[in-house]
């Protein structure tokens, strides 16, 4: 595929001209960023503008798809220009612009599945793709004209390259609500159902990758039949089954979630529009449920880096809803999203199948039952397989709060108790907070007292490279 | 149980003029017999009878009708005699027995699946029906699960209670002490079935008593035995009865000398169990024939006797005391009628017979006999001698029909037995005296411990809740159990210690106030003021706060310690991943799932990693009636999906680790260094058992390991921790020597190790019985470069690494069955068994039987279905009981391609929606 077209330097060009920004940040993911300079030296001749910058963003800290307005904004830019896969998350204060870039693709072969599976389906069948398919849709579409003809086959738009976030963000979300009910989006896709049409009735063909964007298909449209075009393989792909395990999947780390006690709060975004006011509504739940939260900055969290806060059971990644997704089966504690906290948190809350993952929808949404005066039964816990409760919950609803005093002075002396025995470490209670956890680690940092024998005996070390010592050489 | 409408109005005209005819008690048979009964039941479930397995038995669906017993005038003022009108009872008169504490007798059925129980039990309860006064006359007994009749089992237990009322000189003998001649015998029905054994614990720990039935044909069986440990673990004082006489009398017709050798033999096995019970408080629990605990009966022909009936018969005949009396009608005791001699030993004379069969044996089979050939000219005069009368209409009936109205008249079935239960089980002021020790947690110098020594209504409150049982109306239930001391009242605040409730502690603790105390009447509850100490009692409105099982006290006994929780014998070993048809039902099923969890305290509802539920059981069975229970009483119907069952296994090792192997942290800068071996033999049971565990006195637990599992004493001290979940049968043990800065990445090393130990390298199945050890540590200087997350993820591969290399093998679950089937059955049982990798250990005819005792190992993963093969296999003959015994190693090596292990490993992996390839040993180890 030719360079310019790939990157579109010329509507680029258009856009920051039109603009006028004089300071641009163009955003390159790792697999693209080889291409970078040949593309800052392509507009620099395309936009011909005096005294203009060109700042190369790379390695960002958090999903490179999200545009890195922190990073953007060291520079002081004007805008944005974001290159390949995007989630197209709403940005709080810069403009920005996107590539998606282009994949090959057989439009003839993609069309003739297309065609088939539309005559085969009973259902009508919505096209989702993958945006960096979008410019190849105009031809799918001419060449599946035929099927299109009979209504069965609908196509999904791109929304706007271009993104200029307005001032009152928040107010244009709650306008949007009304027409809402008919106009779908996800991961930089609209459309439009007729008047009294939910997506249940479709069927999905989606083309692309079996990536994040597709997953997140998956689980919004879980009620949906949904088959995967494989643009590279050329094939379709009709068993979602690994897909739809992903959902039991999430249901299971909801479940688990509803046991923690500790949860740590995942910054993972900084850029994504209303993500602060998600944070504190997150942390506000959590304090009601009666488990405590500690908030962490993390970009890309990974197991060894979350495995530095043993004492959280669960932690909410609060991302743009692509990068939420994280199959968290190597980690320590499971990794869920700001959707799946929400109904793990909220007594009496109960999944019905829908599944959010855009938490702009979710800031000011009040989840189903959600009221305080839950029925104040016992919680069933479906790890332990028997009812549980949170005491402190219990508490909240009118516990009798001199005793509470007391009582956590007793819990504090047991645990000074127990740090005695040795052995004690064998024994470990769920600990309600970081403190706690910390009083009954075992390791208590250097015993300065000690136990007042003298000195110890000199005991000959390792000699040797940190590589490989040299007891260890010889051994392997 | 359609009969059941016709009968009362029957039997009130029966008991209207035997009232007349009975006004004080007669010198002669008949007088003893015309006892006041009145039984009075309630109940929640329970089956009404044997299903239709032979015409034999559905004939006698009611077999009791013709009990006589009149009624107390006090209690009983019917105005019109005809009407349709039961005994009635109100509330108030019931509650007023309540609280005579020394005239309660709260009692379980036990025994073996199939011996007759329910059938003995519907007899108690048949013999006289008196129900709550409102719904007199709408006569269905018992409520009825239909898949209880249908398959002849009892599925879930069922509480009774009944009413009788002494004569004075019934009474003459009794020792204890009483208050007044009325008593309340709360009995409880049990399940027979293995799946259904926590059914029967949750009876158990509500009553002081058992009735132990055991076939008098097919003696002591698995399950009797089980039951009767459990019950003698709770101190529960039991009583036998041999039942199914009538088998003896008519379908083998043995003669007496045989039948005697046979329920000889029965009891003494029974007295075998007992005896290695030797509990000082609470006595010799043996049972004897000649003291009156042993009694004999014919549950389904609705009569019974112990010796003390015929023993009172022949005193006065033989002018010899009636406790010297029962003696000789039992053991070596014989007699001659020609020399009128009793002697020690046979002499050999022919009509020189043993006491039992010259007085008890011989009478009744000579009257069956009678009856059975229409010999009518003979047997009124018999009868009349016995001072058994007959009505009009009863003279012309015809064999098995005569037979039983004779022998139910003159050897009433309630009569014997609950005069035995009167005589010979403890009232709970007795009982509660010795099991406190048992019950109560706390100290057991404190109030609320003296207060259950001594059943006092007036101490605090303490409750146990046994069980949750359904209430009409969806979703709610009642919280079933026993005041064991205080009262417990209407609109009463009380304090909810739940099973995790530690003293001191805000887990686990509620304090709610009691909506409705009730008790049964019949199928109808009644709501009563307060409920005193010693009774069975329902409770109404705390069942959103008690889960399975739970202790009350009042609401400012801040103090008290809960009573002990109830141990299991069974474990849940099957399990099926359910799922609803249509997704928007998830809800529905949660909710079902919950109640279904609460409703049967040995279910375990479960979700997997996959985010599957599932539902655990304790059989085939067990999870068959949990999944109809949970569709159709819990769920309103919705369709749910039920997967094929799927039994968990567990990972272990076969040899110590080939090498040691190492793993690198992320960051490359620490090293771990582990092997892993095998336990010795026995150490997982001792850990599972708790007679090792993490919360031992490190010098107890270093005794036990060196002593019976020669380790050494020093590496005893080293353990860090067990696994999963902190107290299962793996553990981690230090190996390392001078190693720096260990202490600090203990921590993380057990945090790794407990989730390694809960997802084994294999399938991710629990490991068992592996113990790691730690030989050699490196650690990064800078404590900021070997914390948690170095450390635990290193931790976790280090341990797979050792796992793999150590020959890892899967452990899967082992049944111990039981198998009771005449010799032509055996090779069908063979059969079905080697086809099933199952294997007999055990073959032993039964003494004077043809039936032959079978035991044998099956693995589990084999078992469905078995039930079903052995029967078509049999021609019906043979009946399996299955219970949960050991794990036991699969041979093949799960990492050699292509072997049954691996095959295995990669069906599990794939229903966990793993990947179906092992990871390998290459991305756990690392090389230097």
């Amino acid at each position: 595929m030719d360079f310019e077209s790939k990157y579109e330097v010329s509507r680029v060009a258009t856009f920051i001209r039109s603009h006028n920004f004089k300071r641009i940040a163009l955003q390159f993911p790792d697999e693209l960023l080889k291409d970078s300079t040949r593309v800052v030296r392509a507009l620099r001749t395309e936009v011909d503008v005096k005294d203009i910058g060109l700042y190369v963003m790379a390695d960002t800290t958090y999903g490179s798809c999200c545009v890195d307005e922190v990073g953007a904004s060291h520079i002081n830019a004007d805008c944005v220009i974001h290159y390949g896969h995007t989630c197209l998350s709403p940005t709080t204060k810069l403009p920005a612009f996107f590539v998606f870039g282009k994949a090959p693709i057989n439009t003839s072969n993609c069309a003739n599945h297309l065609c088939n599976y539309a005559s085969s389906s009973t259902k009508p069948v919505m096209v989702l793709f993958g945006l960096e398919y979008g410019y190849a849709i105009q031809d799918i579409i001419k060449a599946s004209a035929v099927e299109t003809s009979k209504f069965k086959l609908h196509f999904a738009d791109v929304m706007s390259q271009s993104m200029i976030p307005t001032k009152d963000s928040e107010k244009t979300n709650g306008d949007c609500g009304v027409p809402e009910r008919r106009t779908y989006r996800i991961g930089g896709l609209i459309w439009n159902l007729k008047e009294g049409q939910t997506m249940d009735v479709y069927s999905v063909f989606w083309i692309g990758p079996e990536n994040s964007a597709f997953s997140n298909v998956v689980l919004t449209f879980n009620t949906c039949e949904i088959v995967r075009y494989d643009a590279t393989e050329n094939q379709l792909l009709t068993d979602t089954l690994q897909q739809r395990r992903i959902l039991k999947r999430r249901y299971y780390l909801v479940e688990k979630a509803k046991d923690a006690e500790i949860v740590g709060i995942l910054v993972g975004t900084l850029g994504v529009a209303g993500y602060l006011s998600m944070i504190h509504q997150i942390k506000e739940m959590i304090t009601k449920a009666g488990k405590k939260a500690y908030t962490l900055v993390m970009g890309k969290p990974n197991p060894s880096k979350l495995a530095n806060f043993p004492e959280c059971n669960v932690f909410i990644y609060i991302s743009c809803a692509q990068t939420a997704l994280l199959d968290s089966k190597d980690f320590l504690a499971p990794v869920i999203t700001p959707f799946e906290a929400i109904l793990a948190f909220n007594r009496g809350s109960e999944w019905t199948g829908k599944y959010i993952m855009e938490f702009q929808d979710l800031v000011n949404s009040t989840p189903v039952g959600s009221t305080d005066i839950s029925k104040k039964e016992a919680r069933f816990s479906f790890i332990q397989g028997g009812y549980i409760e949170d005491p402190d919950f219990q508490d909240m609803n009118g516990g009798d709060e001199d005793e509470d005093g007391g009582l956590s002075l007793v819990n504090l002396s047991t645990a000074v108790q127990e740090r005695g025995k040795d052995q004690k470490s064998i024994i470990k209670g769920t600990a309600k907070s970081g403190l706690e956890y910390f009083a009954n680690r075992s390791f208590q940092g250097l015993d300065i007292n000690g136990n007042g024998n003298g000195p110890e005996v000199f005991i000959i070390g390792r000699t040797g490279k940190a590589s490989g010592y040299d007891n260890e050489t010889s051994n392997h | 149980m359609s009969k059941t409408n016709v009968r009362p109005k029957q039997r009130v005209s029966e008991s209207s003029s035997n009232s007349a005819a009975a006004p004080s008690p007669s010198p002669s048979l008949l007088g003893f017999l015309l006892k006041a009964i009145k039984l009075h039941f309630c109940c929640s479930h329970s089956k009404s009878s044997q299903n239709g397995k032979s015409s034999f038995h559905s004939e006698l669906l009611f077999p009791f009708s013709f009990l006589m017993y009149h009624v107390l005038p006090t209690i009983l003022t019917s105005p019109n005699p005809f009407s349709i009108q039961q005994v009635k009872f109100t509330a108030e008169e019931l509650r007023r027995i309540m609280d005579y504490k020394h005239n309660i007798r709260n009692m379980s059925v036990i025994a073996h699946v199939d011996h007759g129980k329910s059938t003995l039990t519907d007899s108690l309860v048949a013999a006289a029906g008196i129900i709550a006064q409102e719904v007199a006359g709408d006569v269905r007994m018992t409520d009825t699960r239909a898949d209880e009749a249908e398959r002849g089992i009892t599925i879930k237990s069922t509480g009774i209670s009944l009413y009788y009322e002494m004569t004075d000189a019934a009474l003459k003998a009794f020792k204890g002490e009483r208050n007044g001649n009325e008593y309340l015998i709360n009995l409880i029905d049990s399940p027979g079935h293995v799946d259904f054994s926590s059914e029967v614990t949750a009876a158990l720990r509500i009553t002081d008593g058992a009735l132990v039935v055991v076939d008098c044909i097919e003696g002591v069986c698995v399950q009797t035995e089980t039951v009767l440990r459990q019950a003698l673990g709770e101190r529960i004082r039991p009583v036998l009865t041999v039942n199914k006489m009538d088998r003896c009398f008519l379908e083998l017709q043995v003669d007496g000398e045989e039948a005697y050798q046979t329920f000889q033999r029965v009891i003494e096995n029974a007295n075998v169990i007992m005896a290695t019970y030797e509990d000082p408080l609470l006595g010799d629990v043996m049972v004897y024939p000649e003291k009156g605990t042993v009694a004999f009966s014919a549950g389904l022909h609705g009569w019974a006797f112990t010796l003390t009936n015929f023993a009172k018969m022949y005193a006065s005949k033989f002018g010899v005391d009636e406790s010297k009396m029962m003696e000789r009608l039992w053991g070596e005791n014989y007699f001659d009628p020609k020399t009128k001699k009793w002697t020690t030993k046979s002499t050999g004379a022919p009509t020189c017979k043993r006491g039992f069969v010259q007085f008890c044996y011989e009478p009744i089979k000579q009257i069956i006999n009678t009856c059975m050939n229409d010999q009518k000219d003979i047997l009124w005069p018999m009868l009349t001698k016995l001072g058994v009368t007959m009505k009009g209409e009863e003279k012309e009936l015809m064999g098995k029909a005569l037979m039983k109205r004779v022998m139910q008249t003159w050897l009433p079935a309630a009569t014997a037995l609950l005069e035995m239960m009167i005589f010979h089980l403890p009232s709970p002021h007795t009982a509660q005296r010795y099991r406190v020790e048992n019950l109560y947690e706390g100290p057991l110098d404190d109030q609320y411990a003296n207060a259950i020594r001594n059943c006092d209504p007036e101490g605090p409150l303490m409750l146990y809740v046994s069980k949750m049982i359904p209430a009409s109306d969806k979703g709610r239930f009642f919280a079933f159990g026993r005041v064991f001391a205080g009262r417990v009242s209407t609109g009463l605040k009380v304090r909810i210690m739940g099973p995790n409730y530690v003293p001191g502690e805000k887990k686990d603790l509620y304090v709610k106030s009691v909506q409705r105390t009730v008790i049964w009447m019949g199928k109808k509850q009644e709501t009563v003021e307060d409920v005193p100490c010693g009774n069975t009692v329902a409770l109404v409105g705390l069942d959103q706060f008690i889960t399975k099982n739970a202790t009350l006290t009042n609401e400012k006994e801040t103090e008290a310690h809960p009573i002990r929780a109830m141990k299991f014998s069974v474990s849940p070993v099957v399990r099926v991943a359910v799922q609803c048809k249509v997704a928007s039902d998830l809800p529905k099923l949660v909710e079902g799932l919950k109640r279904l969890a609460k409703s049967d305290p040995m279910v375990v509802c479960t979700i997997e990693e996959s985010g599957e539920h599932i539902i655990a059981g304790a059989g085939e069975l067990h999870l068959e009636i949990c999944l109809k229970d949970l569709q159709d009483d819990f769920m309103g119907g919705a369709e749910i999906v039920v997967s094929d069952p799927v039994v968990s296994f567990r990972e272990t090792v076969l040899e110590k680790s080939s090498r040691t192997v190492m793993s690198k942290s992320p960051n490359k800068h620490n090293r771990l260094y582990m092997e892993a071996r095998p336990m010795e033999e026995g150490l997982a049971e001792a850990i599972d058992d708790g007679r090792v565990g993490p919360r031992d006195d490190p010098k107890i637990r270093g005794k036990i390991l060196s002593e019976e599992f020669g380790w050494d004493k020093d590496l005893a001290k080293k353990i860090w921790c067990f696994g999963p979940e902190t107290t299962g049968p793996n553990m981690v043990v230090d190996m390392c020597k001078g190693v720096q800065y260990l202490n600090e990445i203990k921590d993380s090393v057990v945090a790794g190790f407990q989730w390694a130990s809960k997802e084994g390298a294999l399938a991710e199945e629990n490991m068992r019985g592996i113990c790691f050890e730690v030989c050699d540590v490196v650690l990064h200087a800078d404590a900021i470069h070997r914390g948690g997350g170095q450390v635990i993820p290193t931790a976790r591969r280090v341990i797979y690494a050792s796992q793999l290399t150590a020959k890892p093998r899967l452990l899967e679950p082992v049944y111990l069955v039981e198998i009771q089937a005449p010799e032509q059955a055996l090779g069908g049982i063979y059969s079905v068994l080697n086809q099933r990798r199952g294997h007999v250990f055990e073959e032993m005819q039964r003494p004077g039987t043809p039936l032959y005792n079978i035991k044998a190992y099956l693995p589990v993963v084999e078992s469905f279905g078995f039930s079903g093969a052995l029967r078509a296999s049999t021609s019906g003959q043979a009946f399996p009981q299955c219970v949960f015994d050991h794990w036991d190693m699969m041979g093949s090596d799960p990492l050699e391609a292509g072997s049954q292990a691996s095959t295995l490993v990669g069906q599990i992996r794939k229903r966990k929606g793993l990947k179906e390839q092992m990871t390998p040993l290459s991305d756990f180890e690392d090389k230097l």
